[in-house]
């Protein structure tokens, strides 16, 4: 009896640490409710109510800054880099949420409410350290996400990508189940920062934790889309609607990677083989996705499906910024940010596009320049800024990430980690051939056909331009984001 | 806001001015970007006059002048200490001629485009930002500010080339950008390998600023780039040595130096002529500049250490681009490679690391500067008038355009080195430099200085060549009666653009003090710093 009122108390004083996630959940159910009984207002009722949510989150979410603490058991980690990850999870999921009702203002009132699903899910992903937690996080924001590409298809290409989606989602899941079975087999313990889990890994074989391992890292790998788990999403990308591809290249990147970080941290420091099996895996997996995605996307003519692989590389160059984590998680919540920033841009840049011309295809951007001056201007400074150039913030990020692994580099002087410098650097020059086809097109061709466009100002453009002012202005003043983050 | 940051802004004030007025007072775009361009002239001229000689700066803060720092970005960052970037400008007497030069060639630039047609608002607006990176470069002195402006650089000068350019101007634009970047990224690299290697001595934290990198107390023990007992090494060769490389490899596409320099002919030959003014007159400085504020000033053990290679390699580029030039059938391709030589003079005169080497080496880099302005501008001149530049589809040119044969002669005679002319100046120094280096025990052997005059020769052997193909004979152009209706001769803006280049080529010719006054306390410091490793 005891032991119940115990767990009880405990479950109790940790119900305020949840108090973003259950204003979520609330919203969520409200949003259903919105749904099914007022029917005619109900596509802009749960899109109001869905905002008031976020907003909701990011008022409860402020006061945890600073003051870490733990909730249910040690399954949730309240700690900053969870709070400013669910920040950029809760301001990414508004603007999705915009866009979502710019684009497709019909017949969506489901769809917000999924997108809250998901965002319980992501956040849920970000502050945890337990398998079981993670596992359950991942399949939610997994589930959602087939919803939301397949919510809005109109076509067969949209219909398959949702289901290749989904199909490809529930193997990974099903793969690193079976390597959580393993992994739970070996250490008793589900919680991998714990002293029993390390120990279990430390004593285990090295075959049976390879093979562990590997499979774990399969179902981390498709969330990433890291190489080789990265087939399915130039296809998503492709065929979802645009603020889906968005949405699914940034935010849920955003949580695995505070996941992935999380466990290597807890993992890397010790001088065993799972260690240095980790170690090698992202050393190893981070050079071979830059160089992979970056090599792929010079072959791509539609935009979207440039910026799938291009997100890829991006991925690549996340796993660097983990490996090179140390003590201040602000780097790489500054190169999050930026990510997320320059995606978004870009997205909305190509929404932009393809509802004036009817395309996303890179060469029916020929000669638009002229007829959209702003709008290509500012495409192409996020461009740069996802090349890495100064003054953006993408170069400063780059530059934060390339400090970590210089400084890991000079203490230890292994070979590999210069050549992981190489290649990202490397990879900035090649990425330059593929988004500079954006400008190329836009600017140095000129169109033979007559240039027929659907004109269309709304707040997406409006969106679009604000993201690319922070993204010029936190890149000439990083301190603003850095201060806070540090 | 000091005078340095206003004179390095101004243009990027003329650039939001000329992006908010609207397409209707397109007309006014060339009067802002005139305008502006004079007043940073102006203030250039003022800098100049109240620059003290005396002073060296290189490695010391204190004697570099119009210096102001800001603190930038400073943070706490945890294990790996502070973070320090500051905006921090000043110019010695190596960057304050070459500021001179750069707001001299931007006014023949402006000049130069007063026809430009197509969207004159972009193109002005980015001809400004252009100048307001080129400027900023000269002037940094913190390394994270010399890297951002360097790439911001890159950007305007793509769509330069790539929207108001020739036939191949993609390739062309996307070659020279993919060249500067791939040197860059490298560069990026070596800049952070540095940050860790260098404290401020005054408050301890990891810095950007490149004079703290000068010194060798600096170095933390046992980090990267550390002066003493440096175990670091990649693939087996020592820490330092890999840094001074990468460095010099991204400023040396710049110069360009053979094999490197495949970019340079390509992006001349697709460039509207302002561009090529400007890549000529002032970007390949950038890489001169860069490689003696930056590879020789942070590594001077290295510079000790290779000078043998880097003289090699400028008399490489030297005779290579000399003997390309003579085959070239088209003149700007032919300018473009007689550059390529002229600039390996440059290094040449680096790499003797003697007083007279390093101070020719920088007064040819200004004397090229503005010659080479002067001979894509005349190279402009035939184009916009029968779009064609093929040497052999001209002849006789002298007697249709008396004045043009004369400016043209003028600037051949002086670019190959004829006494009088501040190319024979830079182009001697050089040889002197080289010549002296064996007495000097610099480890550059006289061979080397004789290799460099037979550039000269070789010099004189295609522009004379050039001269008579072209200019001299029966008058016989392709074209026939449309092209000598056309080919008019110069007019008066041209003439008030070539006349004081020219005339500025023939009075530094005479009283090269001019330049030698300011420069040479700075060049006898960097001799100094570099002295004790050779």
């Amino acid at each position: 009896m005891e032991n119940i009122s115990n767990t009880l108390d405990q479950i109790v004083a940790s119900l305020p640490v949840f108090k973003p996630e259950l204003s979520l959940m609330a919203t969520f159910i409200i949003c259903i409710f919105v749904g099914l009984f007022f029917k005619k207002q109900g596509s802009k009722g749960a899109f109001i109510i869905s905002l008031t949510g976020f907003l909701v989150t990011i008022c409860f979410l402020a006061p945890q800054i600073g003051h870490p603490t733990t909730g249910f058991f040690g399954m949730l980690l309240i700690d900053d880099m969870a709070t400013y990850s669910r920040f950029i999870i809760a301001i990414g999921g508004i603007i999705t949420a915009i866009f979502i009702q710019q684009r497709h203002p019909k017949n969506n009132g489901d769809v917000y409410s999924v997108l809250i699903a998901v965002t319980v899910g992501l956040n849920l992903l970000t502050m945890t350290s337990h398998w079981l937690m993670a596992f359950i996080a991942i399949e939610m924001v997994s589930i959602a996400s087939y919803i939301l590409v397949g919510y809005f298809s109109e076509n067969k290409k949209q219909s398959e990508a949702a289901m290749k989606y989904a199909l490809f989602g529930s193997v990974c899941a099903a793969v690193m189940l079976y390597g959580l079975s393993l992994v739970y087999g070996l250490t008793g313990n589900l919680d991998f920062q714990s002293q029993a889990h390390l120990q279990g890994l430390m004593n285990a074989p090295q075959a049976v934790i390879s093979i562990a391992l590997i499979f774990v890292f399969v179902g981390i790998g498709f969330k990433l889309s890291f190489v080789p788990f990265h087939v399915w999403s130039p296809d998503v990308y492709e065929g979802a609607p645009t603020p889906i591809t968005a949405f699914l290249s940034t935010l849920p990147k955003v949580a695995t990677i505070i996941l992935f970080t999380r466990l290597y941290t807890a993992w890397s420091s010790t001088l065993f083989y799972f260690s240095e099996l980790t170690i090698w895996f992202i050393v190893l997996v981070a050079i071979t996705t830059m160089l992979i995605g970056n090599l792929a996307a010079l072959r791509q003519n539609d935009s979207k499906r440039m910026m799938a692989y291009s997100s890829i590389g991006h991925t690549g160059f996340l796993l660097m910024a983990i490996f090179a984590y140390q003590a201040s998680a602000a780097y790489l919540l500054y190169y999050l940010v930026a990510y997320v920033l320059m995606n978004f841009a870009t997205f909305l840049f190509i929404d932009q596009i393809q509802q004036q011309t009817k395309s996303s295809d890179l060469r029916s951007f020929a000669g638009l320049g002229k007829k959209m001056p702003i709008l290509f201007t500012c495409f192409t400074l996020t461009t740069i800024s996802l090349v890495g150039i100064p003054p953006m913030i993408g170069f400063f990020g780059k530059l934060l990430v390339f400090t970590q692994v210089f400084e890991v580099y000079q203490a230890s002087k292994d070979l590999p980690y210069l050549l992981l410098l190489c290649v990202g650097a490397l990879t900035s020059v090649i990425s330059l051939f593929f988004y500079f086809k954006i400008p190329l097109y836009a600017f140095l061709r000129s169109s033979d056909k007559p240039i027929v466009l659907n004109p269309s100002k709304n707040i997406l453009f409006v969106l679009g331009m604000i993201l690319t002012a922070a993204i010029i202005v936190l890149g000439i003043f990083p301190s603003l984001l850095l201060d806070i983050l540090g | 806001m000091g005078l340095l940051s206003i004179f390095i802004f101004l243009p990027l004030l003329a650039s939001l001015l000329i992006l908010a007025l609207p397409v209707s007072s397109k007309g006014s775009y060339k009067y802002i970007a005139l305008g502006f361009t004079m007043v940073q002239f102006i203030l250039a001229g003022y800098l100049y006059v109240h620059f003290d000689p005396n002073l060296g700066g290189i490695d010391s803060a204190n004697d570099f002048q119009f210096v102001e720092q800001l603190p930038w970005i400073h943070m706490e960052l945890g294990a790996i200490g502070k973070l320090e970037i500051d905006y921090f400008v000043g110019i010695d007497g190596i960057s304050l001629p070459l500021v001179l030069l750069s707001t001299f060639v931007m006014l023949m630039g402006i000049g130069a485009s007063w026809n430009i047609a197509k969207s004159p608002k972009g193109y002005f607006a980015l001809l400004m930002i252009l100048n307001m990176a080129v400027m900023g470069i000269f002037c940094a002195l913190d390394f994270f500010l010399f890297y951002v402006f360097y790439e911001v650089m890159l950007l305007p000068l793509y769509f330069l080339i790539g929207i108001w350019g020739g036939e191949r101007r993609e390739y062309a634009a996307i070659k020279f950008f993919i060249y500067t970047l791939f040197g860059s990224v490298f560069m990026l690299l070596v800049i952070v390998g540095l940050y860790f290697s260098v404290t401020n001595p005054e408050t301890g934290a990891h810095t950007f600023n490149m004079l703290h990198m000068m010194h060798p107390q600096n170095y933390v023990e046992g980090s990267f780039f550390a002066y003493m007992a440096n175990t670091h090494n990649v693939l087996g060769v020592p820490a330092r040595l890999v840094g001074f490389i990468v460095l010099f490899i991204a400023f040396a596409i710049k110069v360009p130096i053979v094999p490197l320099h495949t970019w340079l002919p390509d992006a001349h030959v697709e460039a509207p002529t302002p561009i090529s003014i400007i890549l000529a007159g002032i970007l390949l400085k950038i890489g001169g500049y860069g490689i003696i504020r930056i590879c020789y000033s942070i590594f001077p053990d290295m510079a000790a250490l290779t000078n043998w290679w880097l003289a090699l390699i400028g008399i490489v580029s030297i005779i290579y681009g000399a003997l390309n030039a003579l085959a070239q059938k088209d003149l700007k391709r032919m300018i473009a490679y007689s550059s390529v030589s002229h600039m390996g003079f440059v290094l040449l005169g680096v790499a003797s690391l003697t007083a007279e080497g390093v101070s020719g080496a920088i007064f040819q880099m200004i004397s090229h500067g503005f010659l080479s302005a002067a001979l894509f501008f005349m190279v402009g001149v035939l184009y916009d008038r029968v779009h064609d530049r093929y040497i052999y589809n001209f002849r006789g040119l002298a007697s249709i355009m008396p004045k043009y044969t004369a400016y043209v002669a003028i600037a051949f005679f002086a670019s190959l080195g004829l006494p009088g002319f501040s190319a024979f100046i830079g182009e001697a120094f050089v040889i002197i430099g080289a010549f002296n280096a064996e007495s000097m025990a610099t480890g550059i052997p006289r061979w080397m200085a004789i290799a460099g005059s037979i550039g000269i020769l070789l010099s004189a052997a295609y522009f004379l060549w050039t001269l008579q193909r072209m200019f001299f004979g029966q008058t016989r152009v392709k074209g026939g009666t449309d092209w000598l209706d056309a080919l008019k001769d110069l007019n008066r803006r041209e003439q008030i653009i070539l006349f004081p280049t020219l005339a500025l080529a023939l009075f530094m010719g005479v009283a090269p003090a001019f330049v030698f006054t300011n420069l040479n306390s700075s060049v006898l410091h960097l001799i100094d710093i570099i002295k004790p490793y050779l």
